[in-house]
C-alpha cells in the first residue's frame, strides 16, 4: 500500500490519465446499461413491475400480450391446476385518448394520443393480482374510472388529477396515482380495474358481448415455487405459462434489444480489461529495476504482487467514481432519451470494474512473480 | 564471537556436462563481525557470484554458507528473502534507489518491508541521513540528487535494517576518484562505527586501503588474503 500510494502521488499526470480513461469506459458502460434498461423499461416495464409472479399467455400469441386472448375454457382449466393459489385476468389494449382535464398547460383538450390500458381485478379473490408495484405518488385504484399512470408521462396529461378519456367519447379515467417504469410499448400506460378496462374495450367495440383477458395472472399456493407452478400450468393445452422474469425476457423485441446492447457492453468490458491490463503491465515493466531491487533487499513476491493489486484497485475505484460523476452530470439530459441511472447499476458496474481491473493486472502480477532478486547484481540492460 | 560470514568450500556451477561453467570453486572465507574486506579480481572472476551467495541472493551448488550465525546453505527462497531483509545490507553497482520514493522513503522502505513503521523508523532514517550529510535532502527524489548523494542514500538504506553484514558491489565505480575516496571514508566510518562486517567489491586497488584486508579472486578461486597497508 505504501508503495502504491507513493507511486501514484509521484506520477499524478500518468495516473490521472488512466483514471480518466477508465472513468470514460465506466461512463460508457453505465450509459449502455441505462439505455438498455430504459428501452426495455419503456417497452415492457408494465409486465416487469406488476405484482403477479406468473403470467399465462395464449400459445398462438407467441408470448406477445397484445396478441394474446385467454378463452373461458382455458381460464376454467387453469383455475383447476394443482398449485394455483389465486388467479385473475389481466387485460391489455391500446386506445386513442384525449385529456379533458389536465394540469399540464401544454396539453390541449382535443389532442388525441395513443395510450395503453392494463386492467386487473381490484376486488374479489384475485384483488390486486397484476397491480403496479412501483407506486411513487398517490394510490392504487379503489373503484371504477380510476387509474395509476406511468410517471414518465405525467407532464403529457397523465398527472394525478388529470382525466383521460377513451375516444371516441367514452369512459373517463381519473389518474389517482403514479408509478415508475410501468410503460408498455413506449406509450403512456394506465393501470385500471378490470371492470373499467372492459368498459373501455366496449367503447371501442360496442358489439362485443364479452371481453377476454389478455393473459391470466397467477399466484401459487404457499410452498409451491413459481417455477413449479409454471410446470404445472404447462399441462393445460393452448397456453404458455411464464414467470414474470421470463415473460419480460422472452417478450418479442426485448431479447434482441438486450442482446445487441449486451454485445456493446461486452465489447466495452473487453476494452476496459485491455486498457487497465496494458497500462498496469507497462508501468510494471517500466519499474522492473525498482521491483528487482526491492526483491533483493527482502521484499516477498506476494508483497509486491499485493501492492500492484492495491494500486490497480485504487485506480479502478477512482475511475468508477469519475465515471459515476460524468454520468450524474449528464443524466438530466439523458432522462429525456429514456436512459436511466441508478446507484444499484453503479454498484454492479463498480464491482465488475474492480474484477476487470484485477484480471487486467494478472499479466503484470505474473511478471512481478517472475522477478529474480539476483538480477539486482547485473548491470542495467542485462537484467532478465 | 560469531563471525558475520562463513563460507566453507563453496562451489557454484552453471549448466551441465560439457557446458558446465564453474563460477566459484571451493571458496572458503570467514569475515569477523566487525571486519571490512575488499574483494578484488578481474571481470568474470566470480566476485559478484561470491557476493550473491554471501547475501542470500543465490544458493551455492555445494558447500556451507553461514550468515550472522545462521546456516543458509539449503534455505528456501522465502527463507533467503527473510535473511536479506533482516541480516544483510546491500549496495548494488547499478540500481540502488526506487526512483519514485524520496531519500527518506527509500530508507523507510526497508522497515516497511519488515512490517515496521512509525516514529521510531522515521527517526532512525532521519538520523542515518543526517550522519551521511543528507539532512537537507530528506525529501528529494533520487533524480534530484547527485551521484555521490545517491550512493550515500544507498549506504543509508543498506544500514537501515542494522545488518550483521553489508555487501557493497563496486560502490565507487560510477564516481570520480575524489568522490570515491569520500564514499569509501564514509563507508568505513559507518561500518566501523556500528561494528558491522562488510565486503566491498572493487576494481580499484587504490580503494583497498580503507579495508582491514584484501581478498583476491581469480577464475572462481580465492587467491590471496593480504592485510591492508593503510587506512
Amino acid at each position: 500500500m505504501f508503495l502504491a500510494i507513493r507511486e501514484i502521488k509521484r506520477a499524478k499526470v500518468r495516473f490521472t490519465l488512466l483514471v480518466l480513461a477508465i472513468g470514460l469506459l465506466v461512463f460508457l458502460v453505465l450509459f449502455q446499461i441505462g439505455l438498455r434498461d430504459g428501452l426495455i423499461g419503456q417497452f415492457i416495464g408494465a409486465l416487469r413491475h406488476q405484482s403477479a409472479p406468473v403470467l399465462v399467455f395464449d400459445a398462438q400469441a407467441r408470448k406477445n400480450i397484445e396478441g394474446s386472448r385467454i378463452s373461458p375454457d382455458a381460464q376454467a382449466a387453469l383455475a383447476q391446476v394443482d398449485g394455483v393459489g389465486r388467479i385473475g385476468p389481466l387485460g391489455e389494449s391500446t386506445f386513442t385518448v384525449s385529456n379533458p382535464v389536465s394540469r399540464a398547460k401544454s396539453v390541449e383538450k382535443d389532442r388525441l394520443i395513443d395510450a395503453v390500458l392494463f386492467g386487473y381485478e381490484i376486488t374479489g379473490p384475485a384483488a390486486g393480482l397484476g397491480a403496479p408495484t412501483t407506486l411513487t405518488k398517490g394510490r392504487l385504484p379503489t373503484g371504477p374510472n380510476e387509474g395509476v399512470a406511468s410517471d414518465r408521462n405525467r407532464s403529457e396529461g397523465f398527472d394525478i388529477g388529470d382525466v383521460v378519456r377513451i375516444e371516441p367519447g367514452g369512459v373517463e379515467i381519473t389518474v389517482v396515482g403514479l408509478a415508475r417504469d410501468i410503460n408498455y410499448s413506449v406509450s403512456p400506460t394506465v393501470f385500471v380495474s378490470w371492470d373499467t378496462f372492459q368498459a373501455a374495450r366496449k367503447v371501442r367495440n360496442p358489439d362485443a358481448t364479452v371481453v377476454f383477458p389478455s393473459v391470466m395472472v397467477v399466484e401459487p399456493v404457499a410452498g409451491v415455487s413459481d417455477a413449479r407452478l409454471v410446470t404445472n400450468l404447462s399441462t393445460v393445452s393452448g397456453v404458455v405459462p411464464l414467470t414474470r422474469a421470463d415473460a419480460v425476457a422472452q417478450s418479442p423485441g426485448v431479447a434482441s434489444v438486450s442482446q445487441s446492447l449486451n454485445t456493446v457492453i461486452g465489447l466495452l468490458v473487453i476494452t476496459a480489461l485491455m486498457v487497465i491490463g496494458l497500462f498496469i503491465l507497462i508501468l510494471t515493466v517500466q519499474k522492473s529495476s525498482s521491483l528487482t531491487l526491492m526483491r533483493a533487499i527482502g521484499a516477498h513476491r506476494r508483497t509486491l504482487a499485493l501492492s500492484l493489486l492495491a494500486q490497480a484497485s485504487m485506480v479502478v475505484f477512482a475511475g468508477v467514481i469519475a465515471g459515476a460523476i460524468m454520468m450524474a452530470l449528464i443524466s438530466p439530459a439523458l432522462n429525456t432519451l429514456g436512459v436511466s441511472f441508478s446507484f444499484s447499476q453503479l454498484g454492479v458496474v463498480g464491482v465488475g470494474a474492480m474484477i476487470v481491473g484485477w484480471i487486467g493486472s494478472l499479466a503484470a502480477v505474473l511478471r512481478v512473480l517472475r522477478i529474480e532478486p539476483i538480477n539486482a547484481t547485473l548491470p542495467p540492460g542485462m537484467q532478465r | 564471537m560469531t563471525n558475520a560470514l562463513e563460507l566453507h568450500d563453496i562451489t557454484k556451477t552453471y549448466g551441465e556436462g560439457d557446458n558446465m561453467i564453474t563460477a566459484l570453486a571451493s571458496a572458503t572465507l570467514a569475515v569477523a563481525s566487525d571486519e571490512m574486506i575488499a574483494l578484488i579480481g578481474p571481470s568474470g572472476s566470480g566476485k559478484t557470484t561470491l557476493l550473491s551467495i554471501a547475501g542470500g541472493l543465490l544458493s551455492p551448488s555445494s558447500g556451507q554458507v553461514i550468515v550472522g550465525g545462521k546456516d543458509i546453505s539449503h534455505a528456501s527462497p522465502s527463507e533467503l528473502t527473510e535473511v536479506r531483509r533482516s541480516t544483510v545490507g546491500f549496495v548494488f553497482q547499478s540500481v540502488n534507489l526506487v526512483p519514485f520514493l524520496t531519500a527518506r522513503e527509500n530508507l523507510l522502505l526497508v522497515d516497511e518491508l519488515r512490517g515496521s513503521r512509525g516514529k521510531q523508523s522515521r527517526d532512525r532514517a532521519d538520523r542515518l541521513l543526517d550522519e551521511l550529510g543528507l539532512a537537507k535532502r530528506l525529501n528529494n527524489l533520487p533524480s534530484q540528487l547527485s551521484g555521490g548523494e545517491r550512493q550515500r542514500v544507498a549506504i543509508g538504506r543498506a544500514l537501515m535494517n542494522e545488518p550483521a553484514l553489508v555487501l557493497f558491489d563496486e560502490p565507487t565505480s560510477a564516481l570520480d576518484t575524489h568522490l570515491g575516496e569520500q564514499v569509501m571514508e564514509l563507508i568505513q566510518s559507518e561500518v566501523k562505527g556500528r561494528g558491522t562486517a562488510a565486503i566491498i567489491i572493487t576494481h580499484d586497488r587504490r580503494m583497498t586501503h580503507w579495508c582491514d584486508r584484501t581478498v583476491t579472486i581469480l577464475d572462481g578461486h580465492l587467491q590471496t588474503d593480504e592485510l591492508a597497508t593503510a587506512g
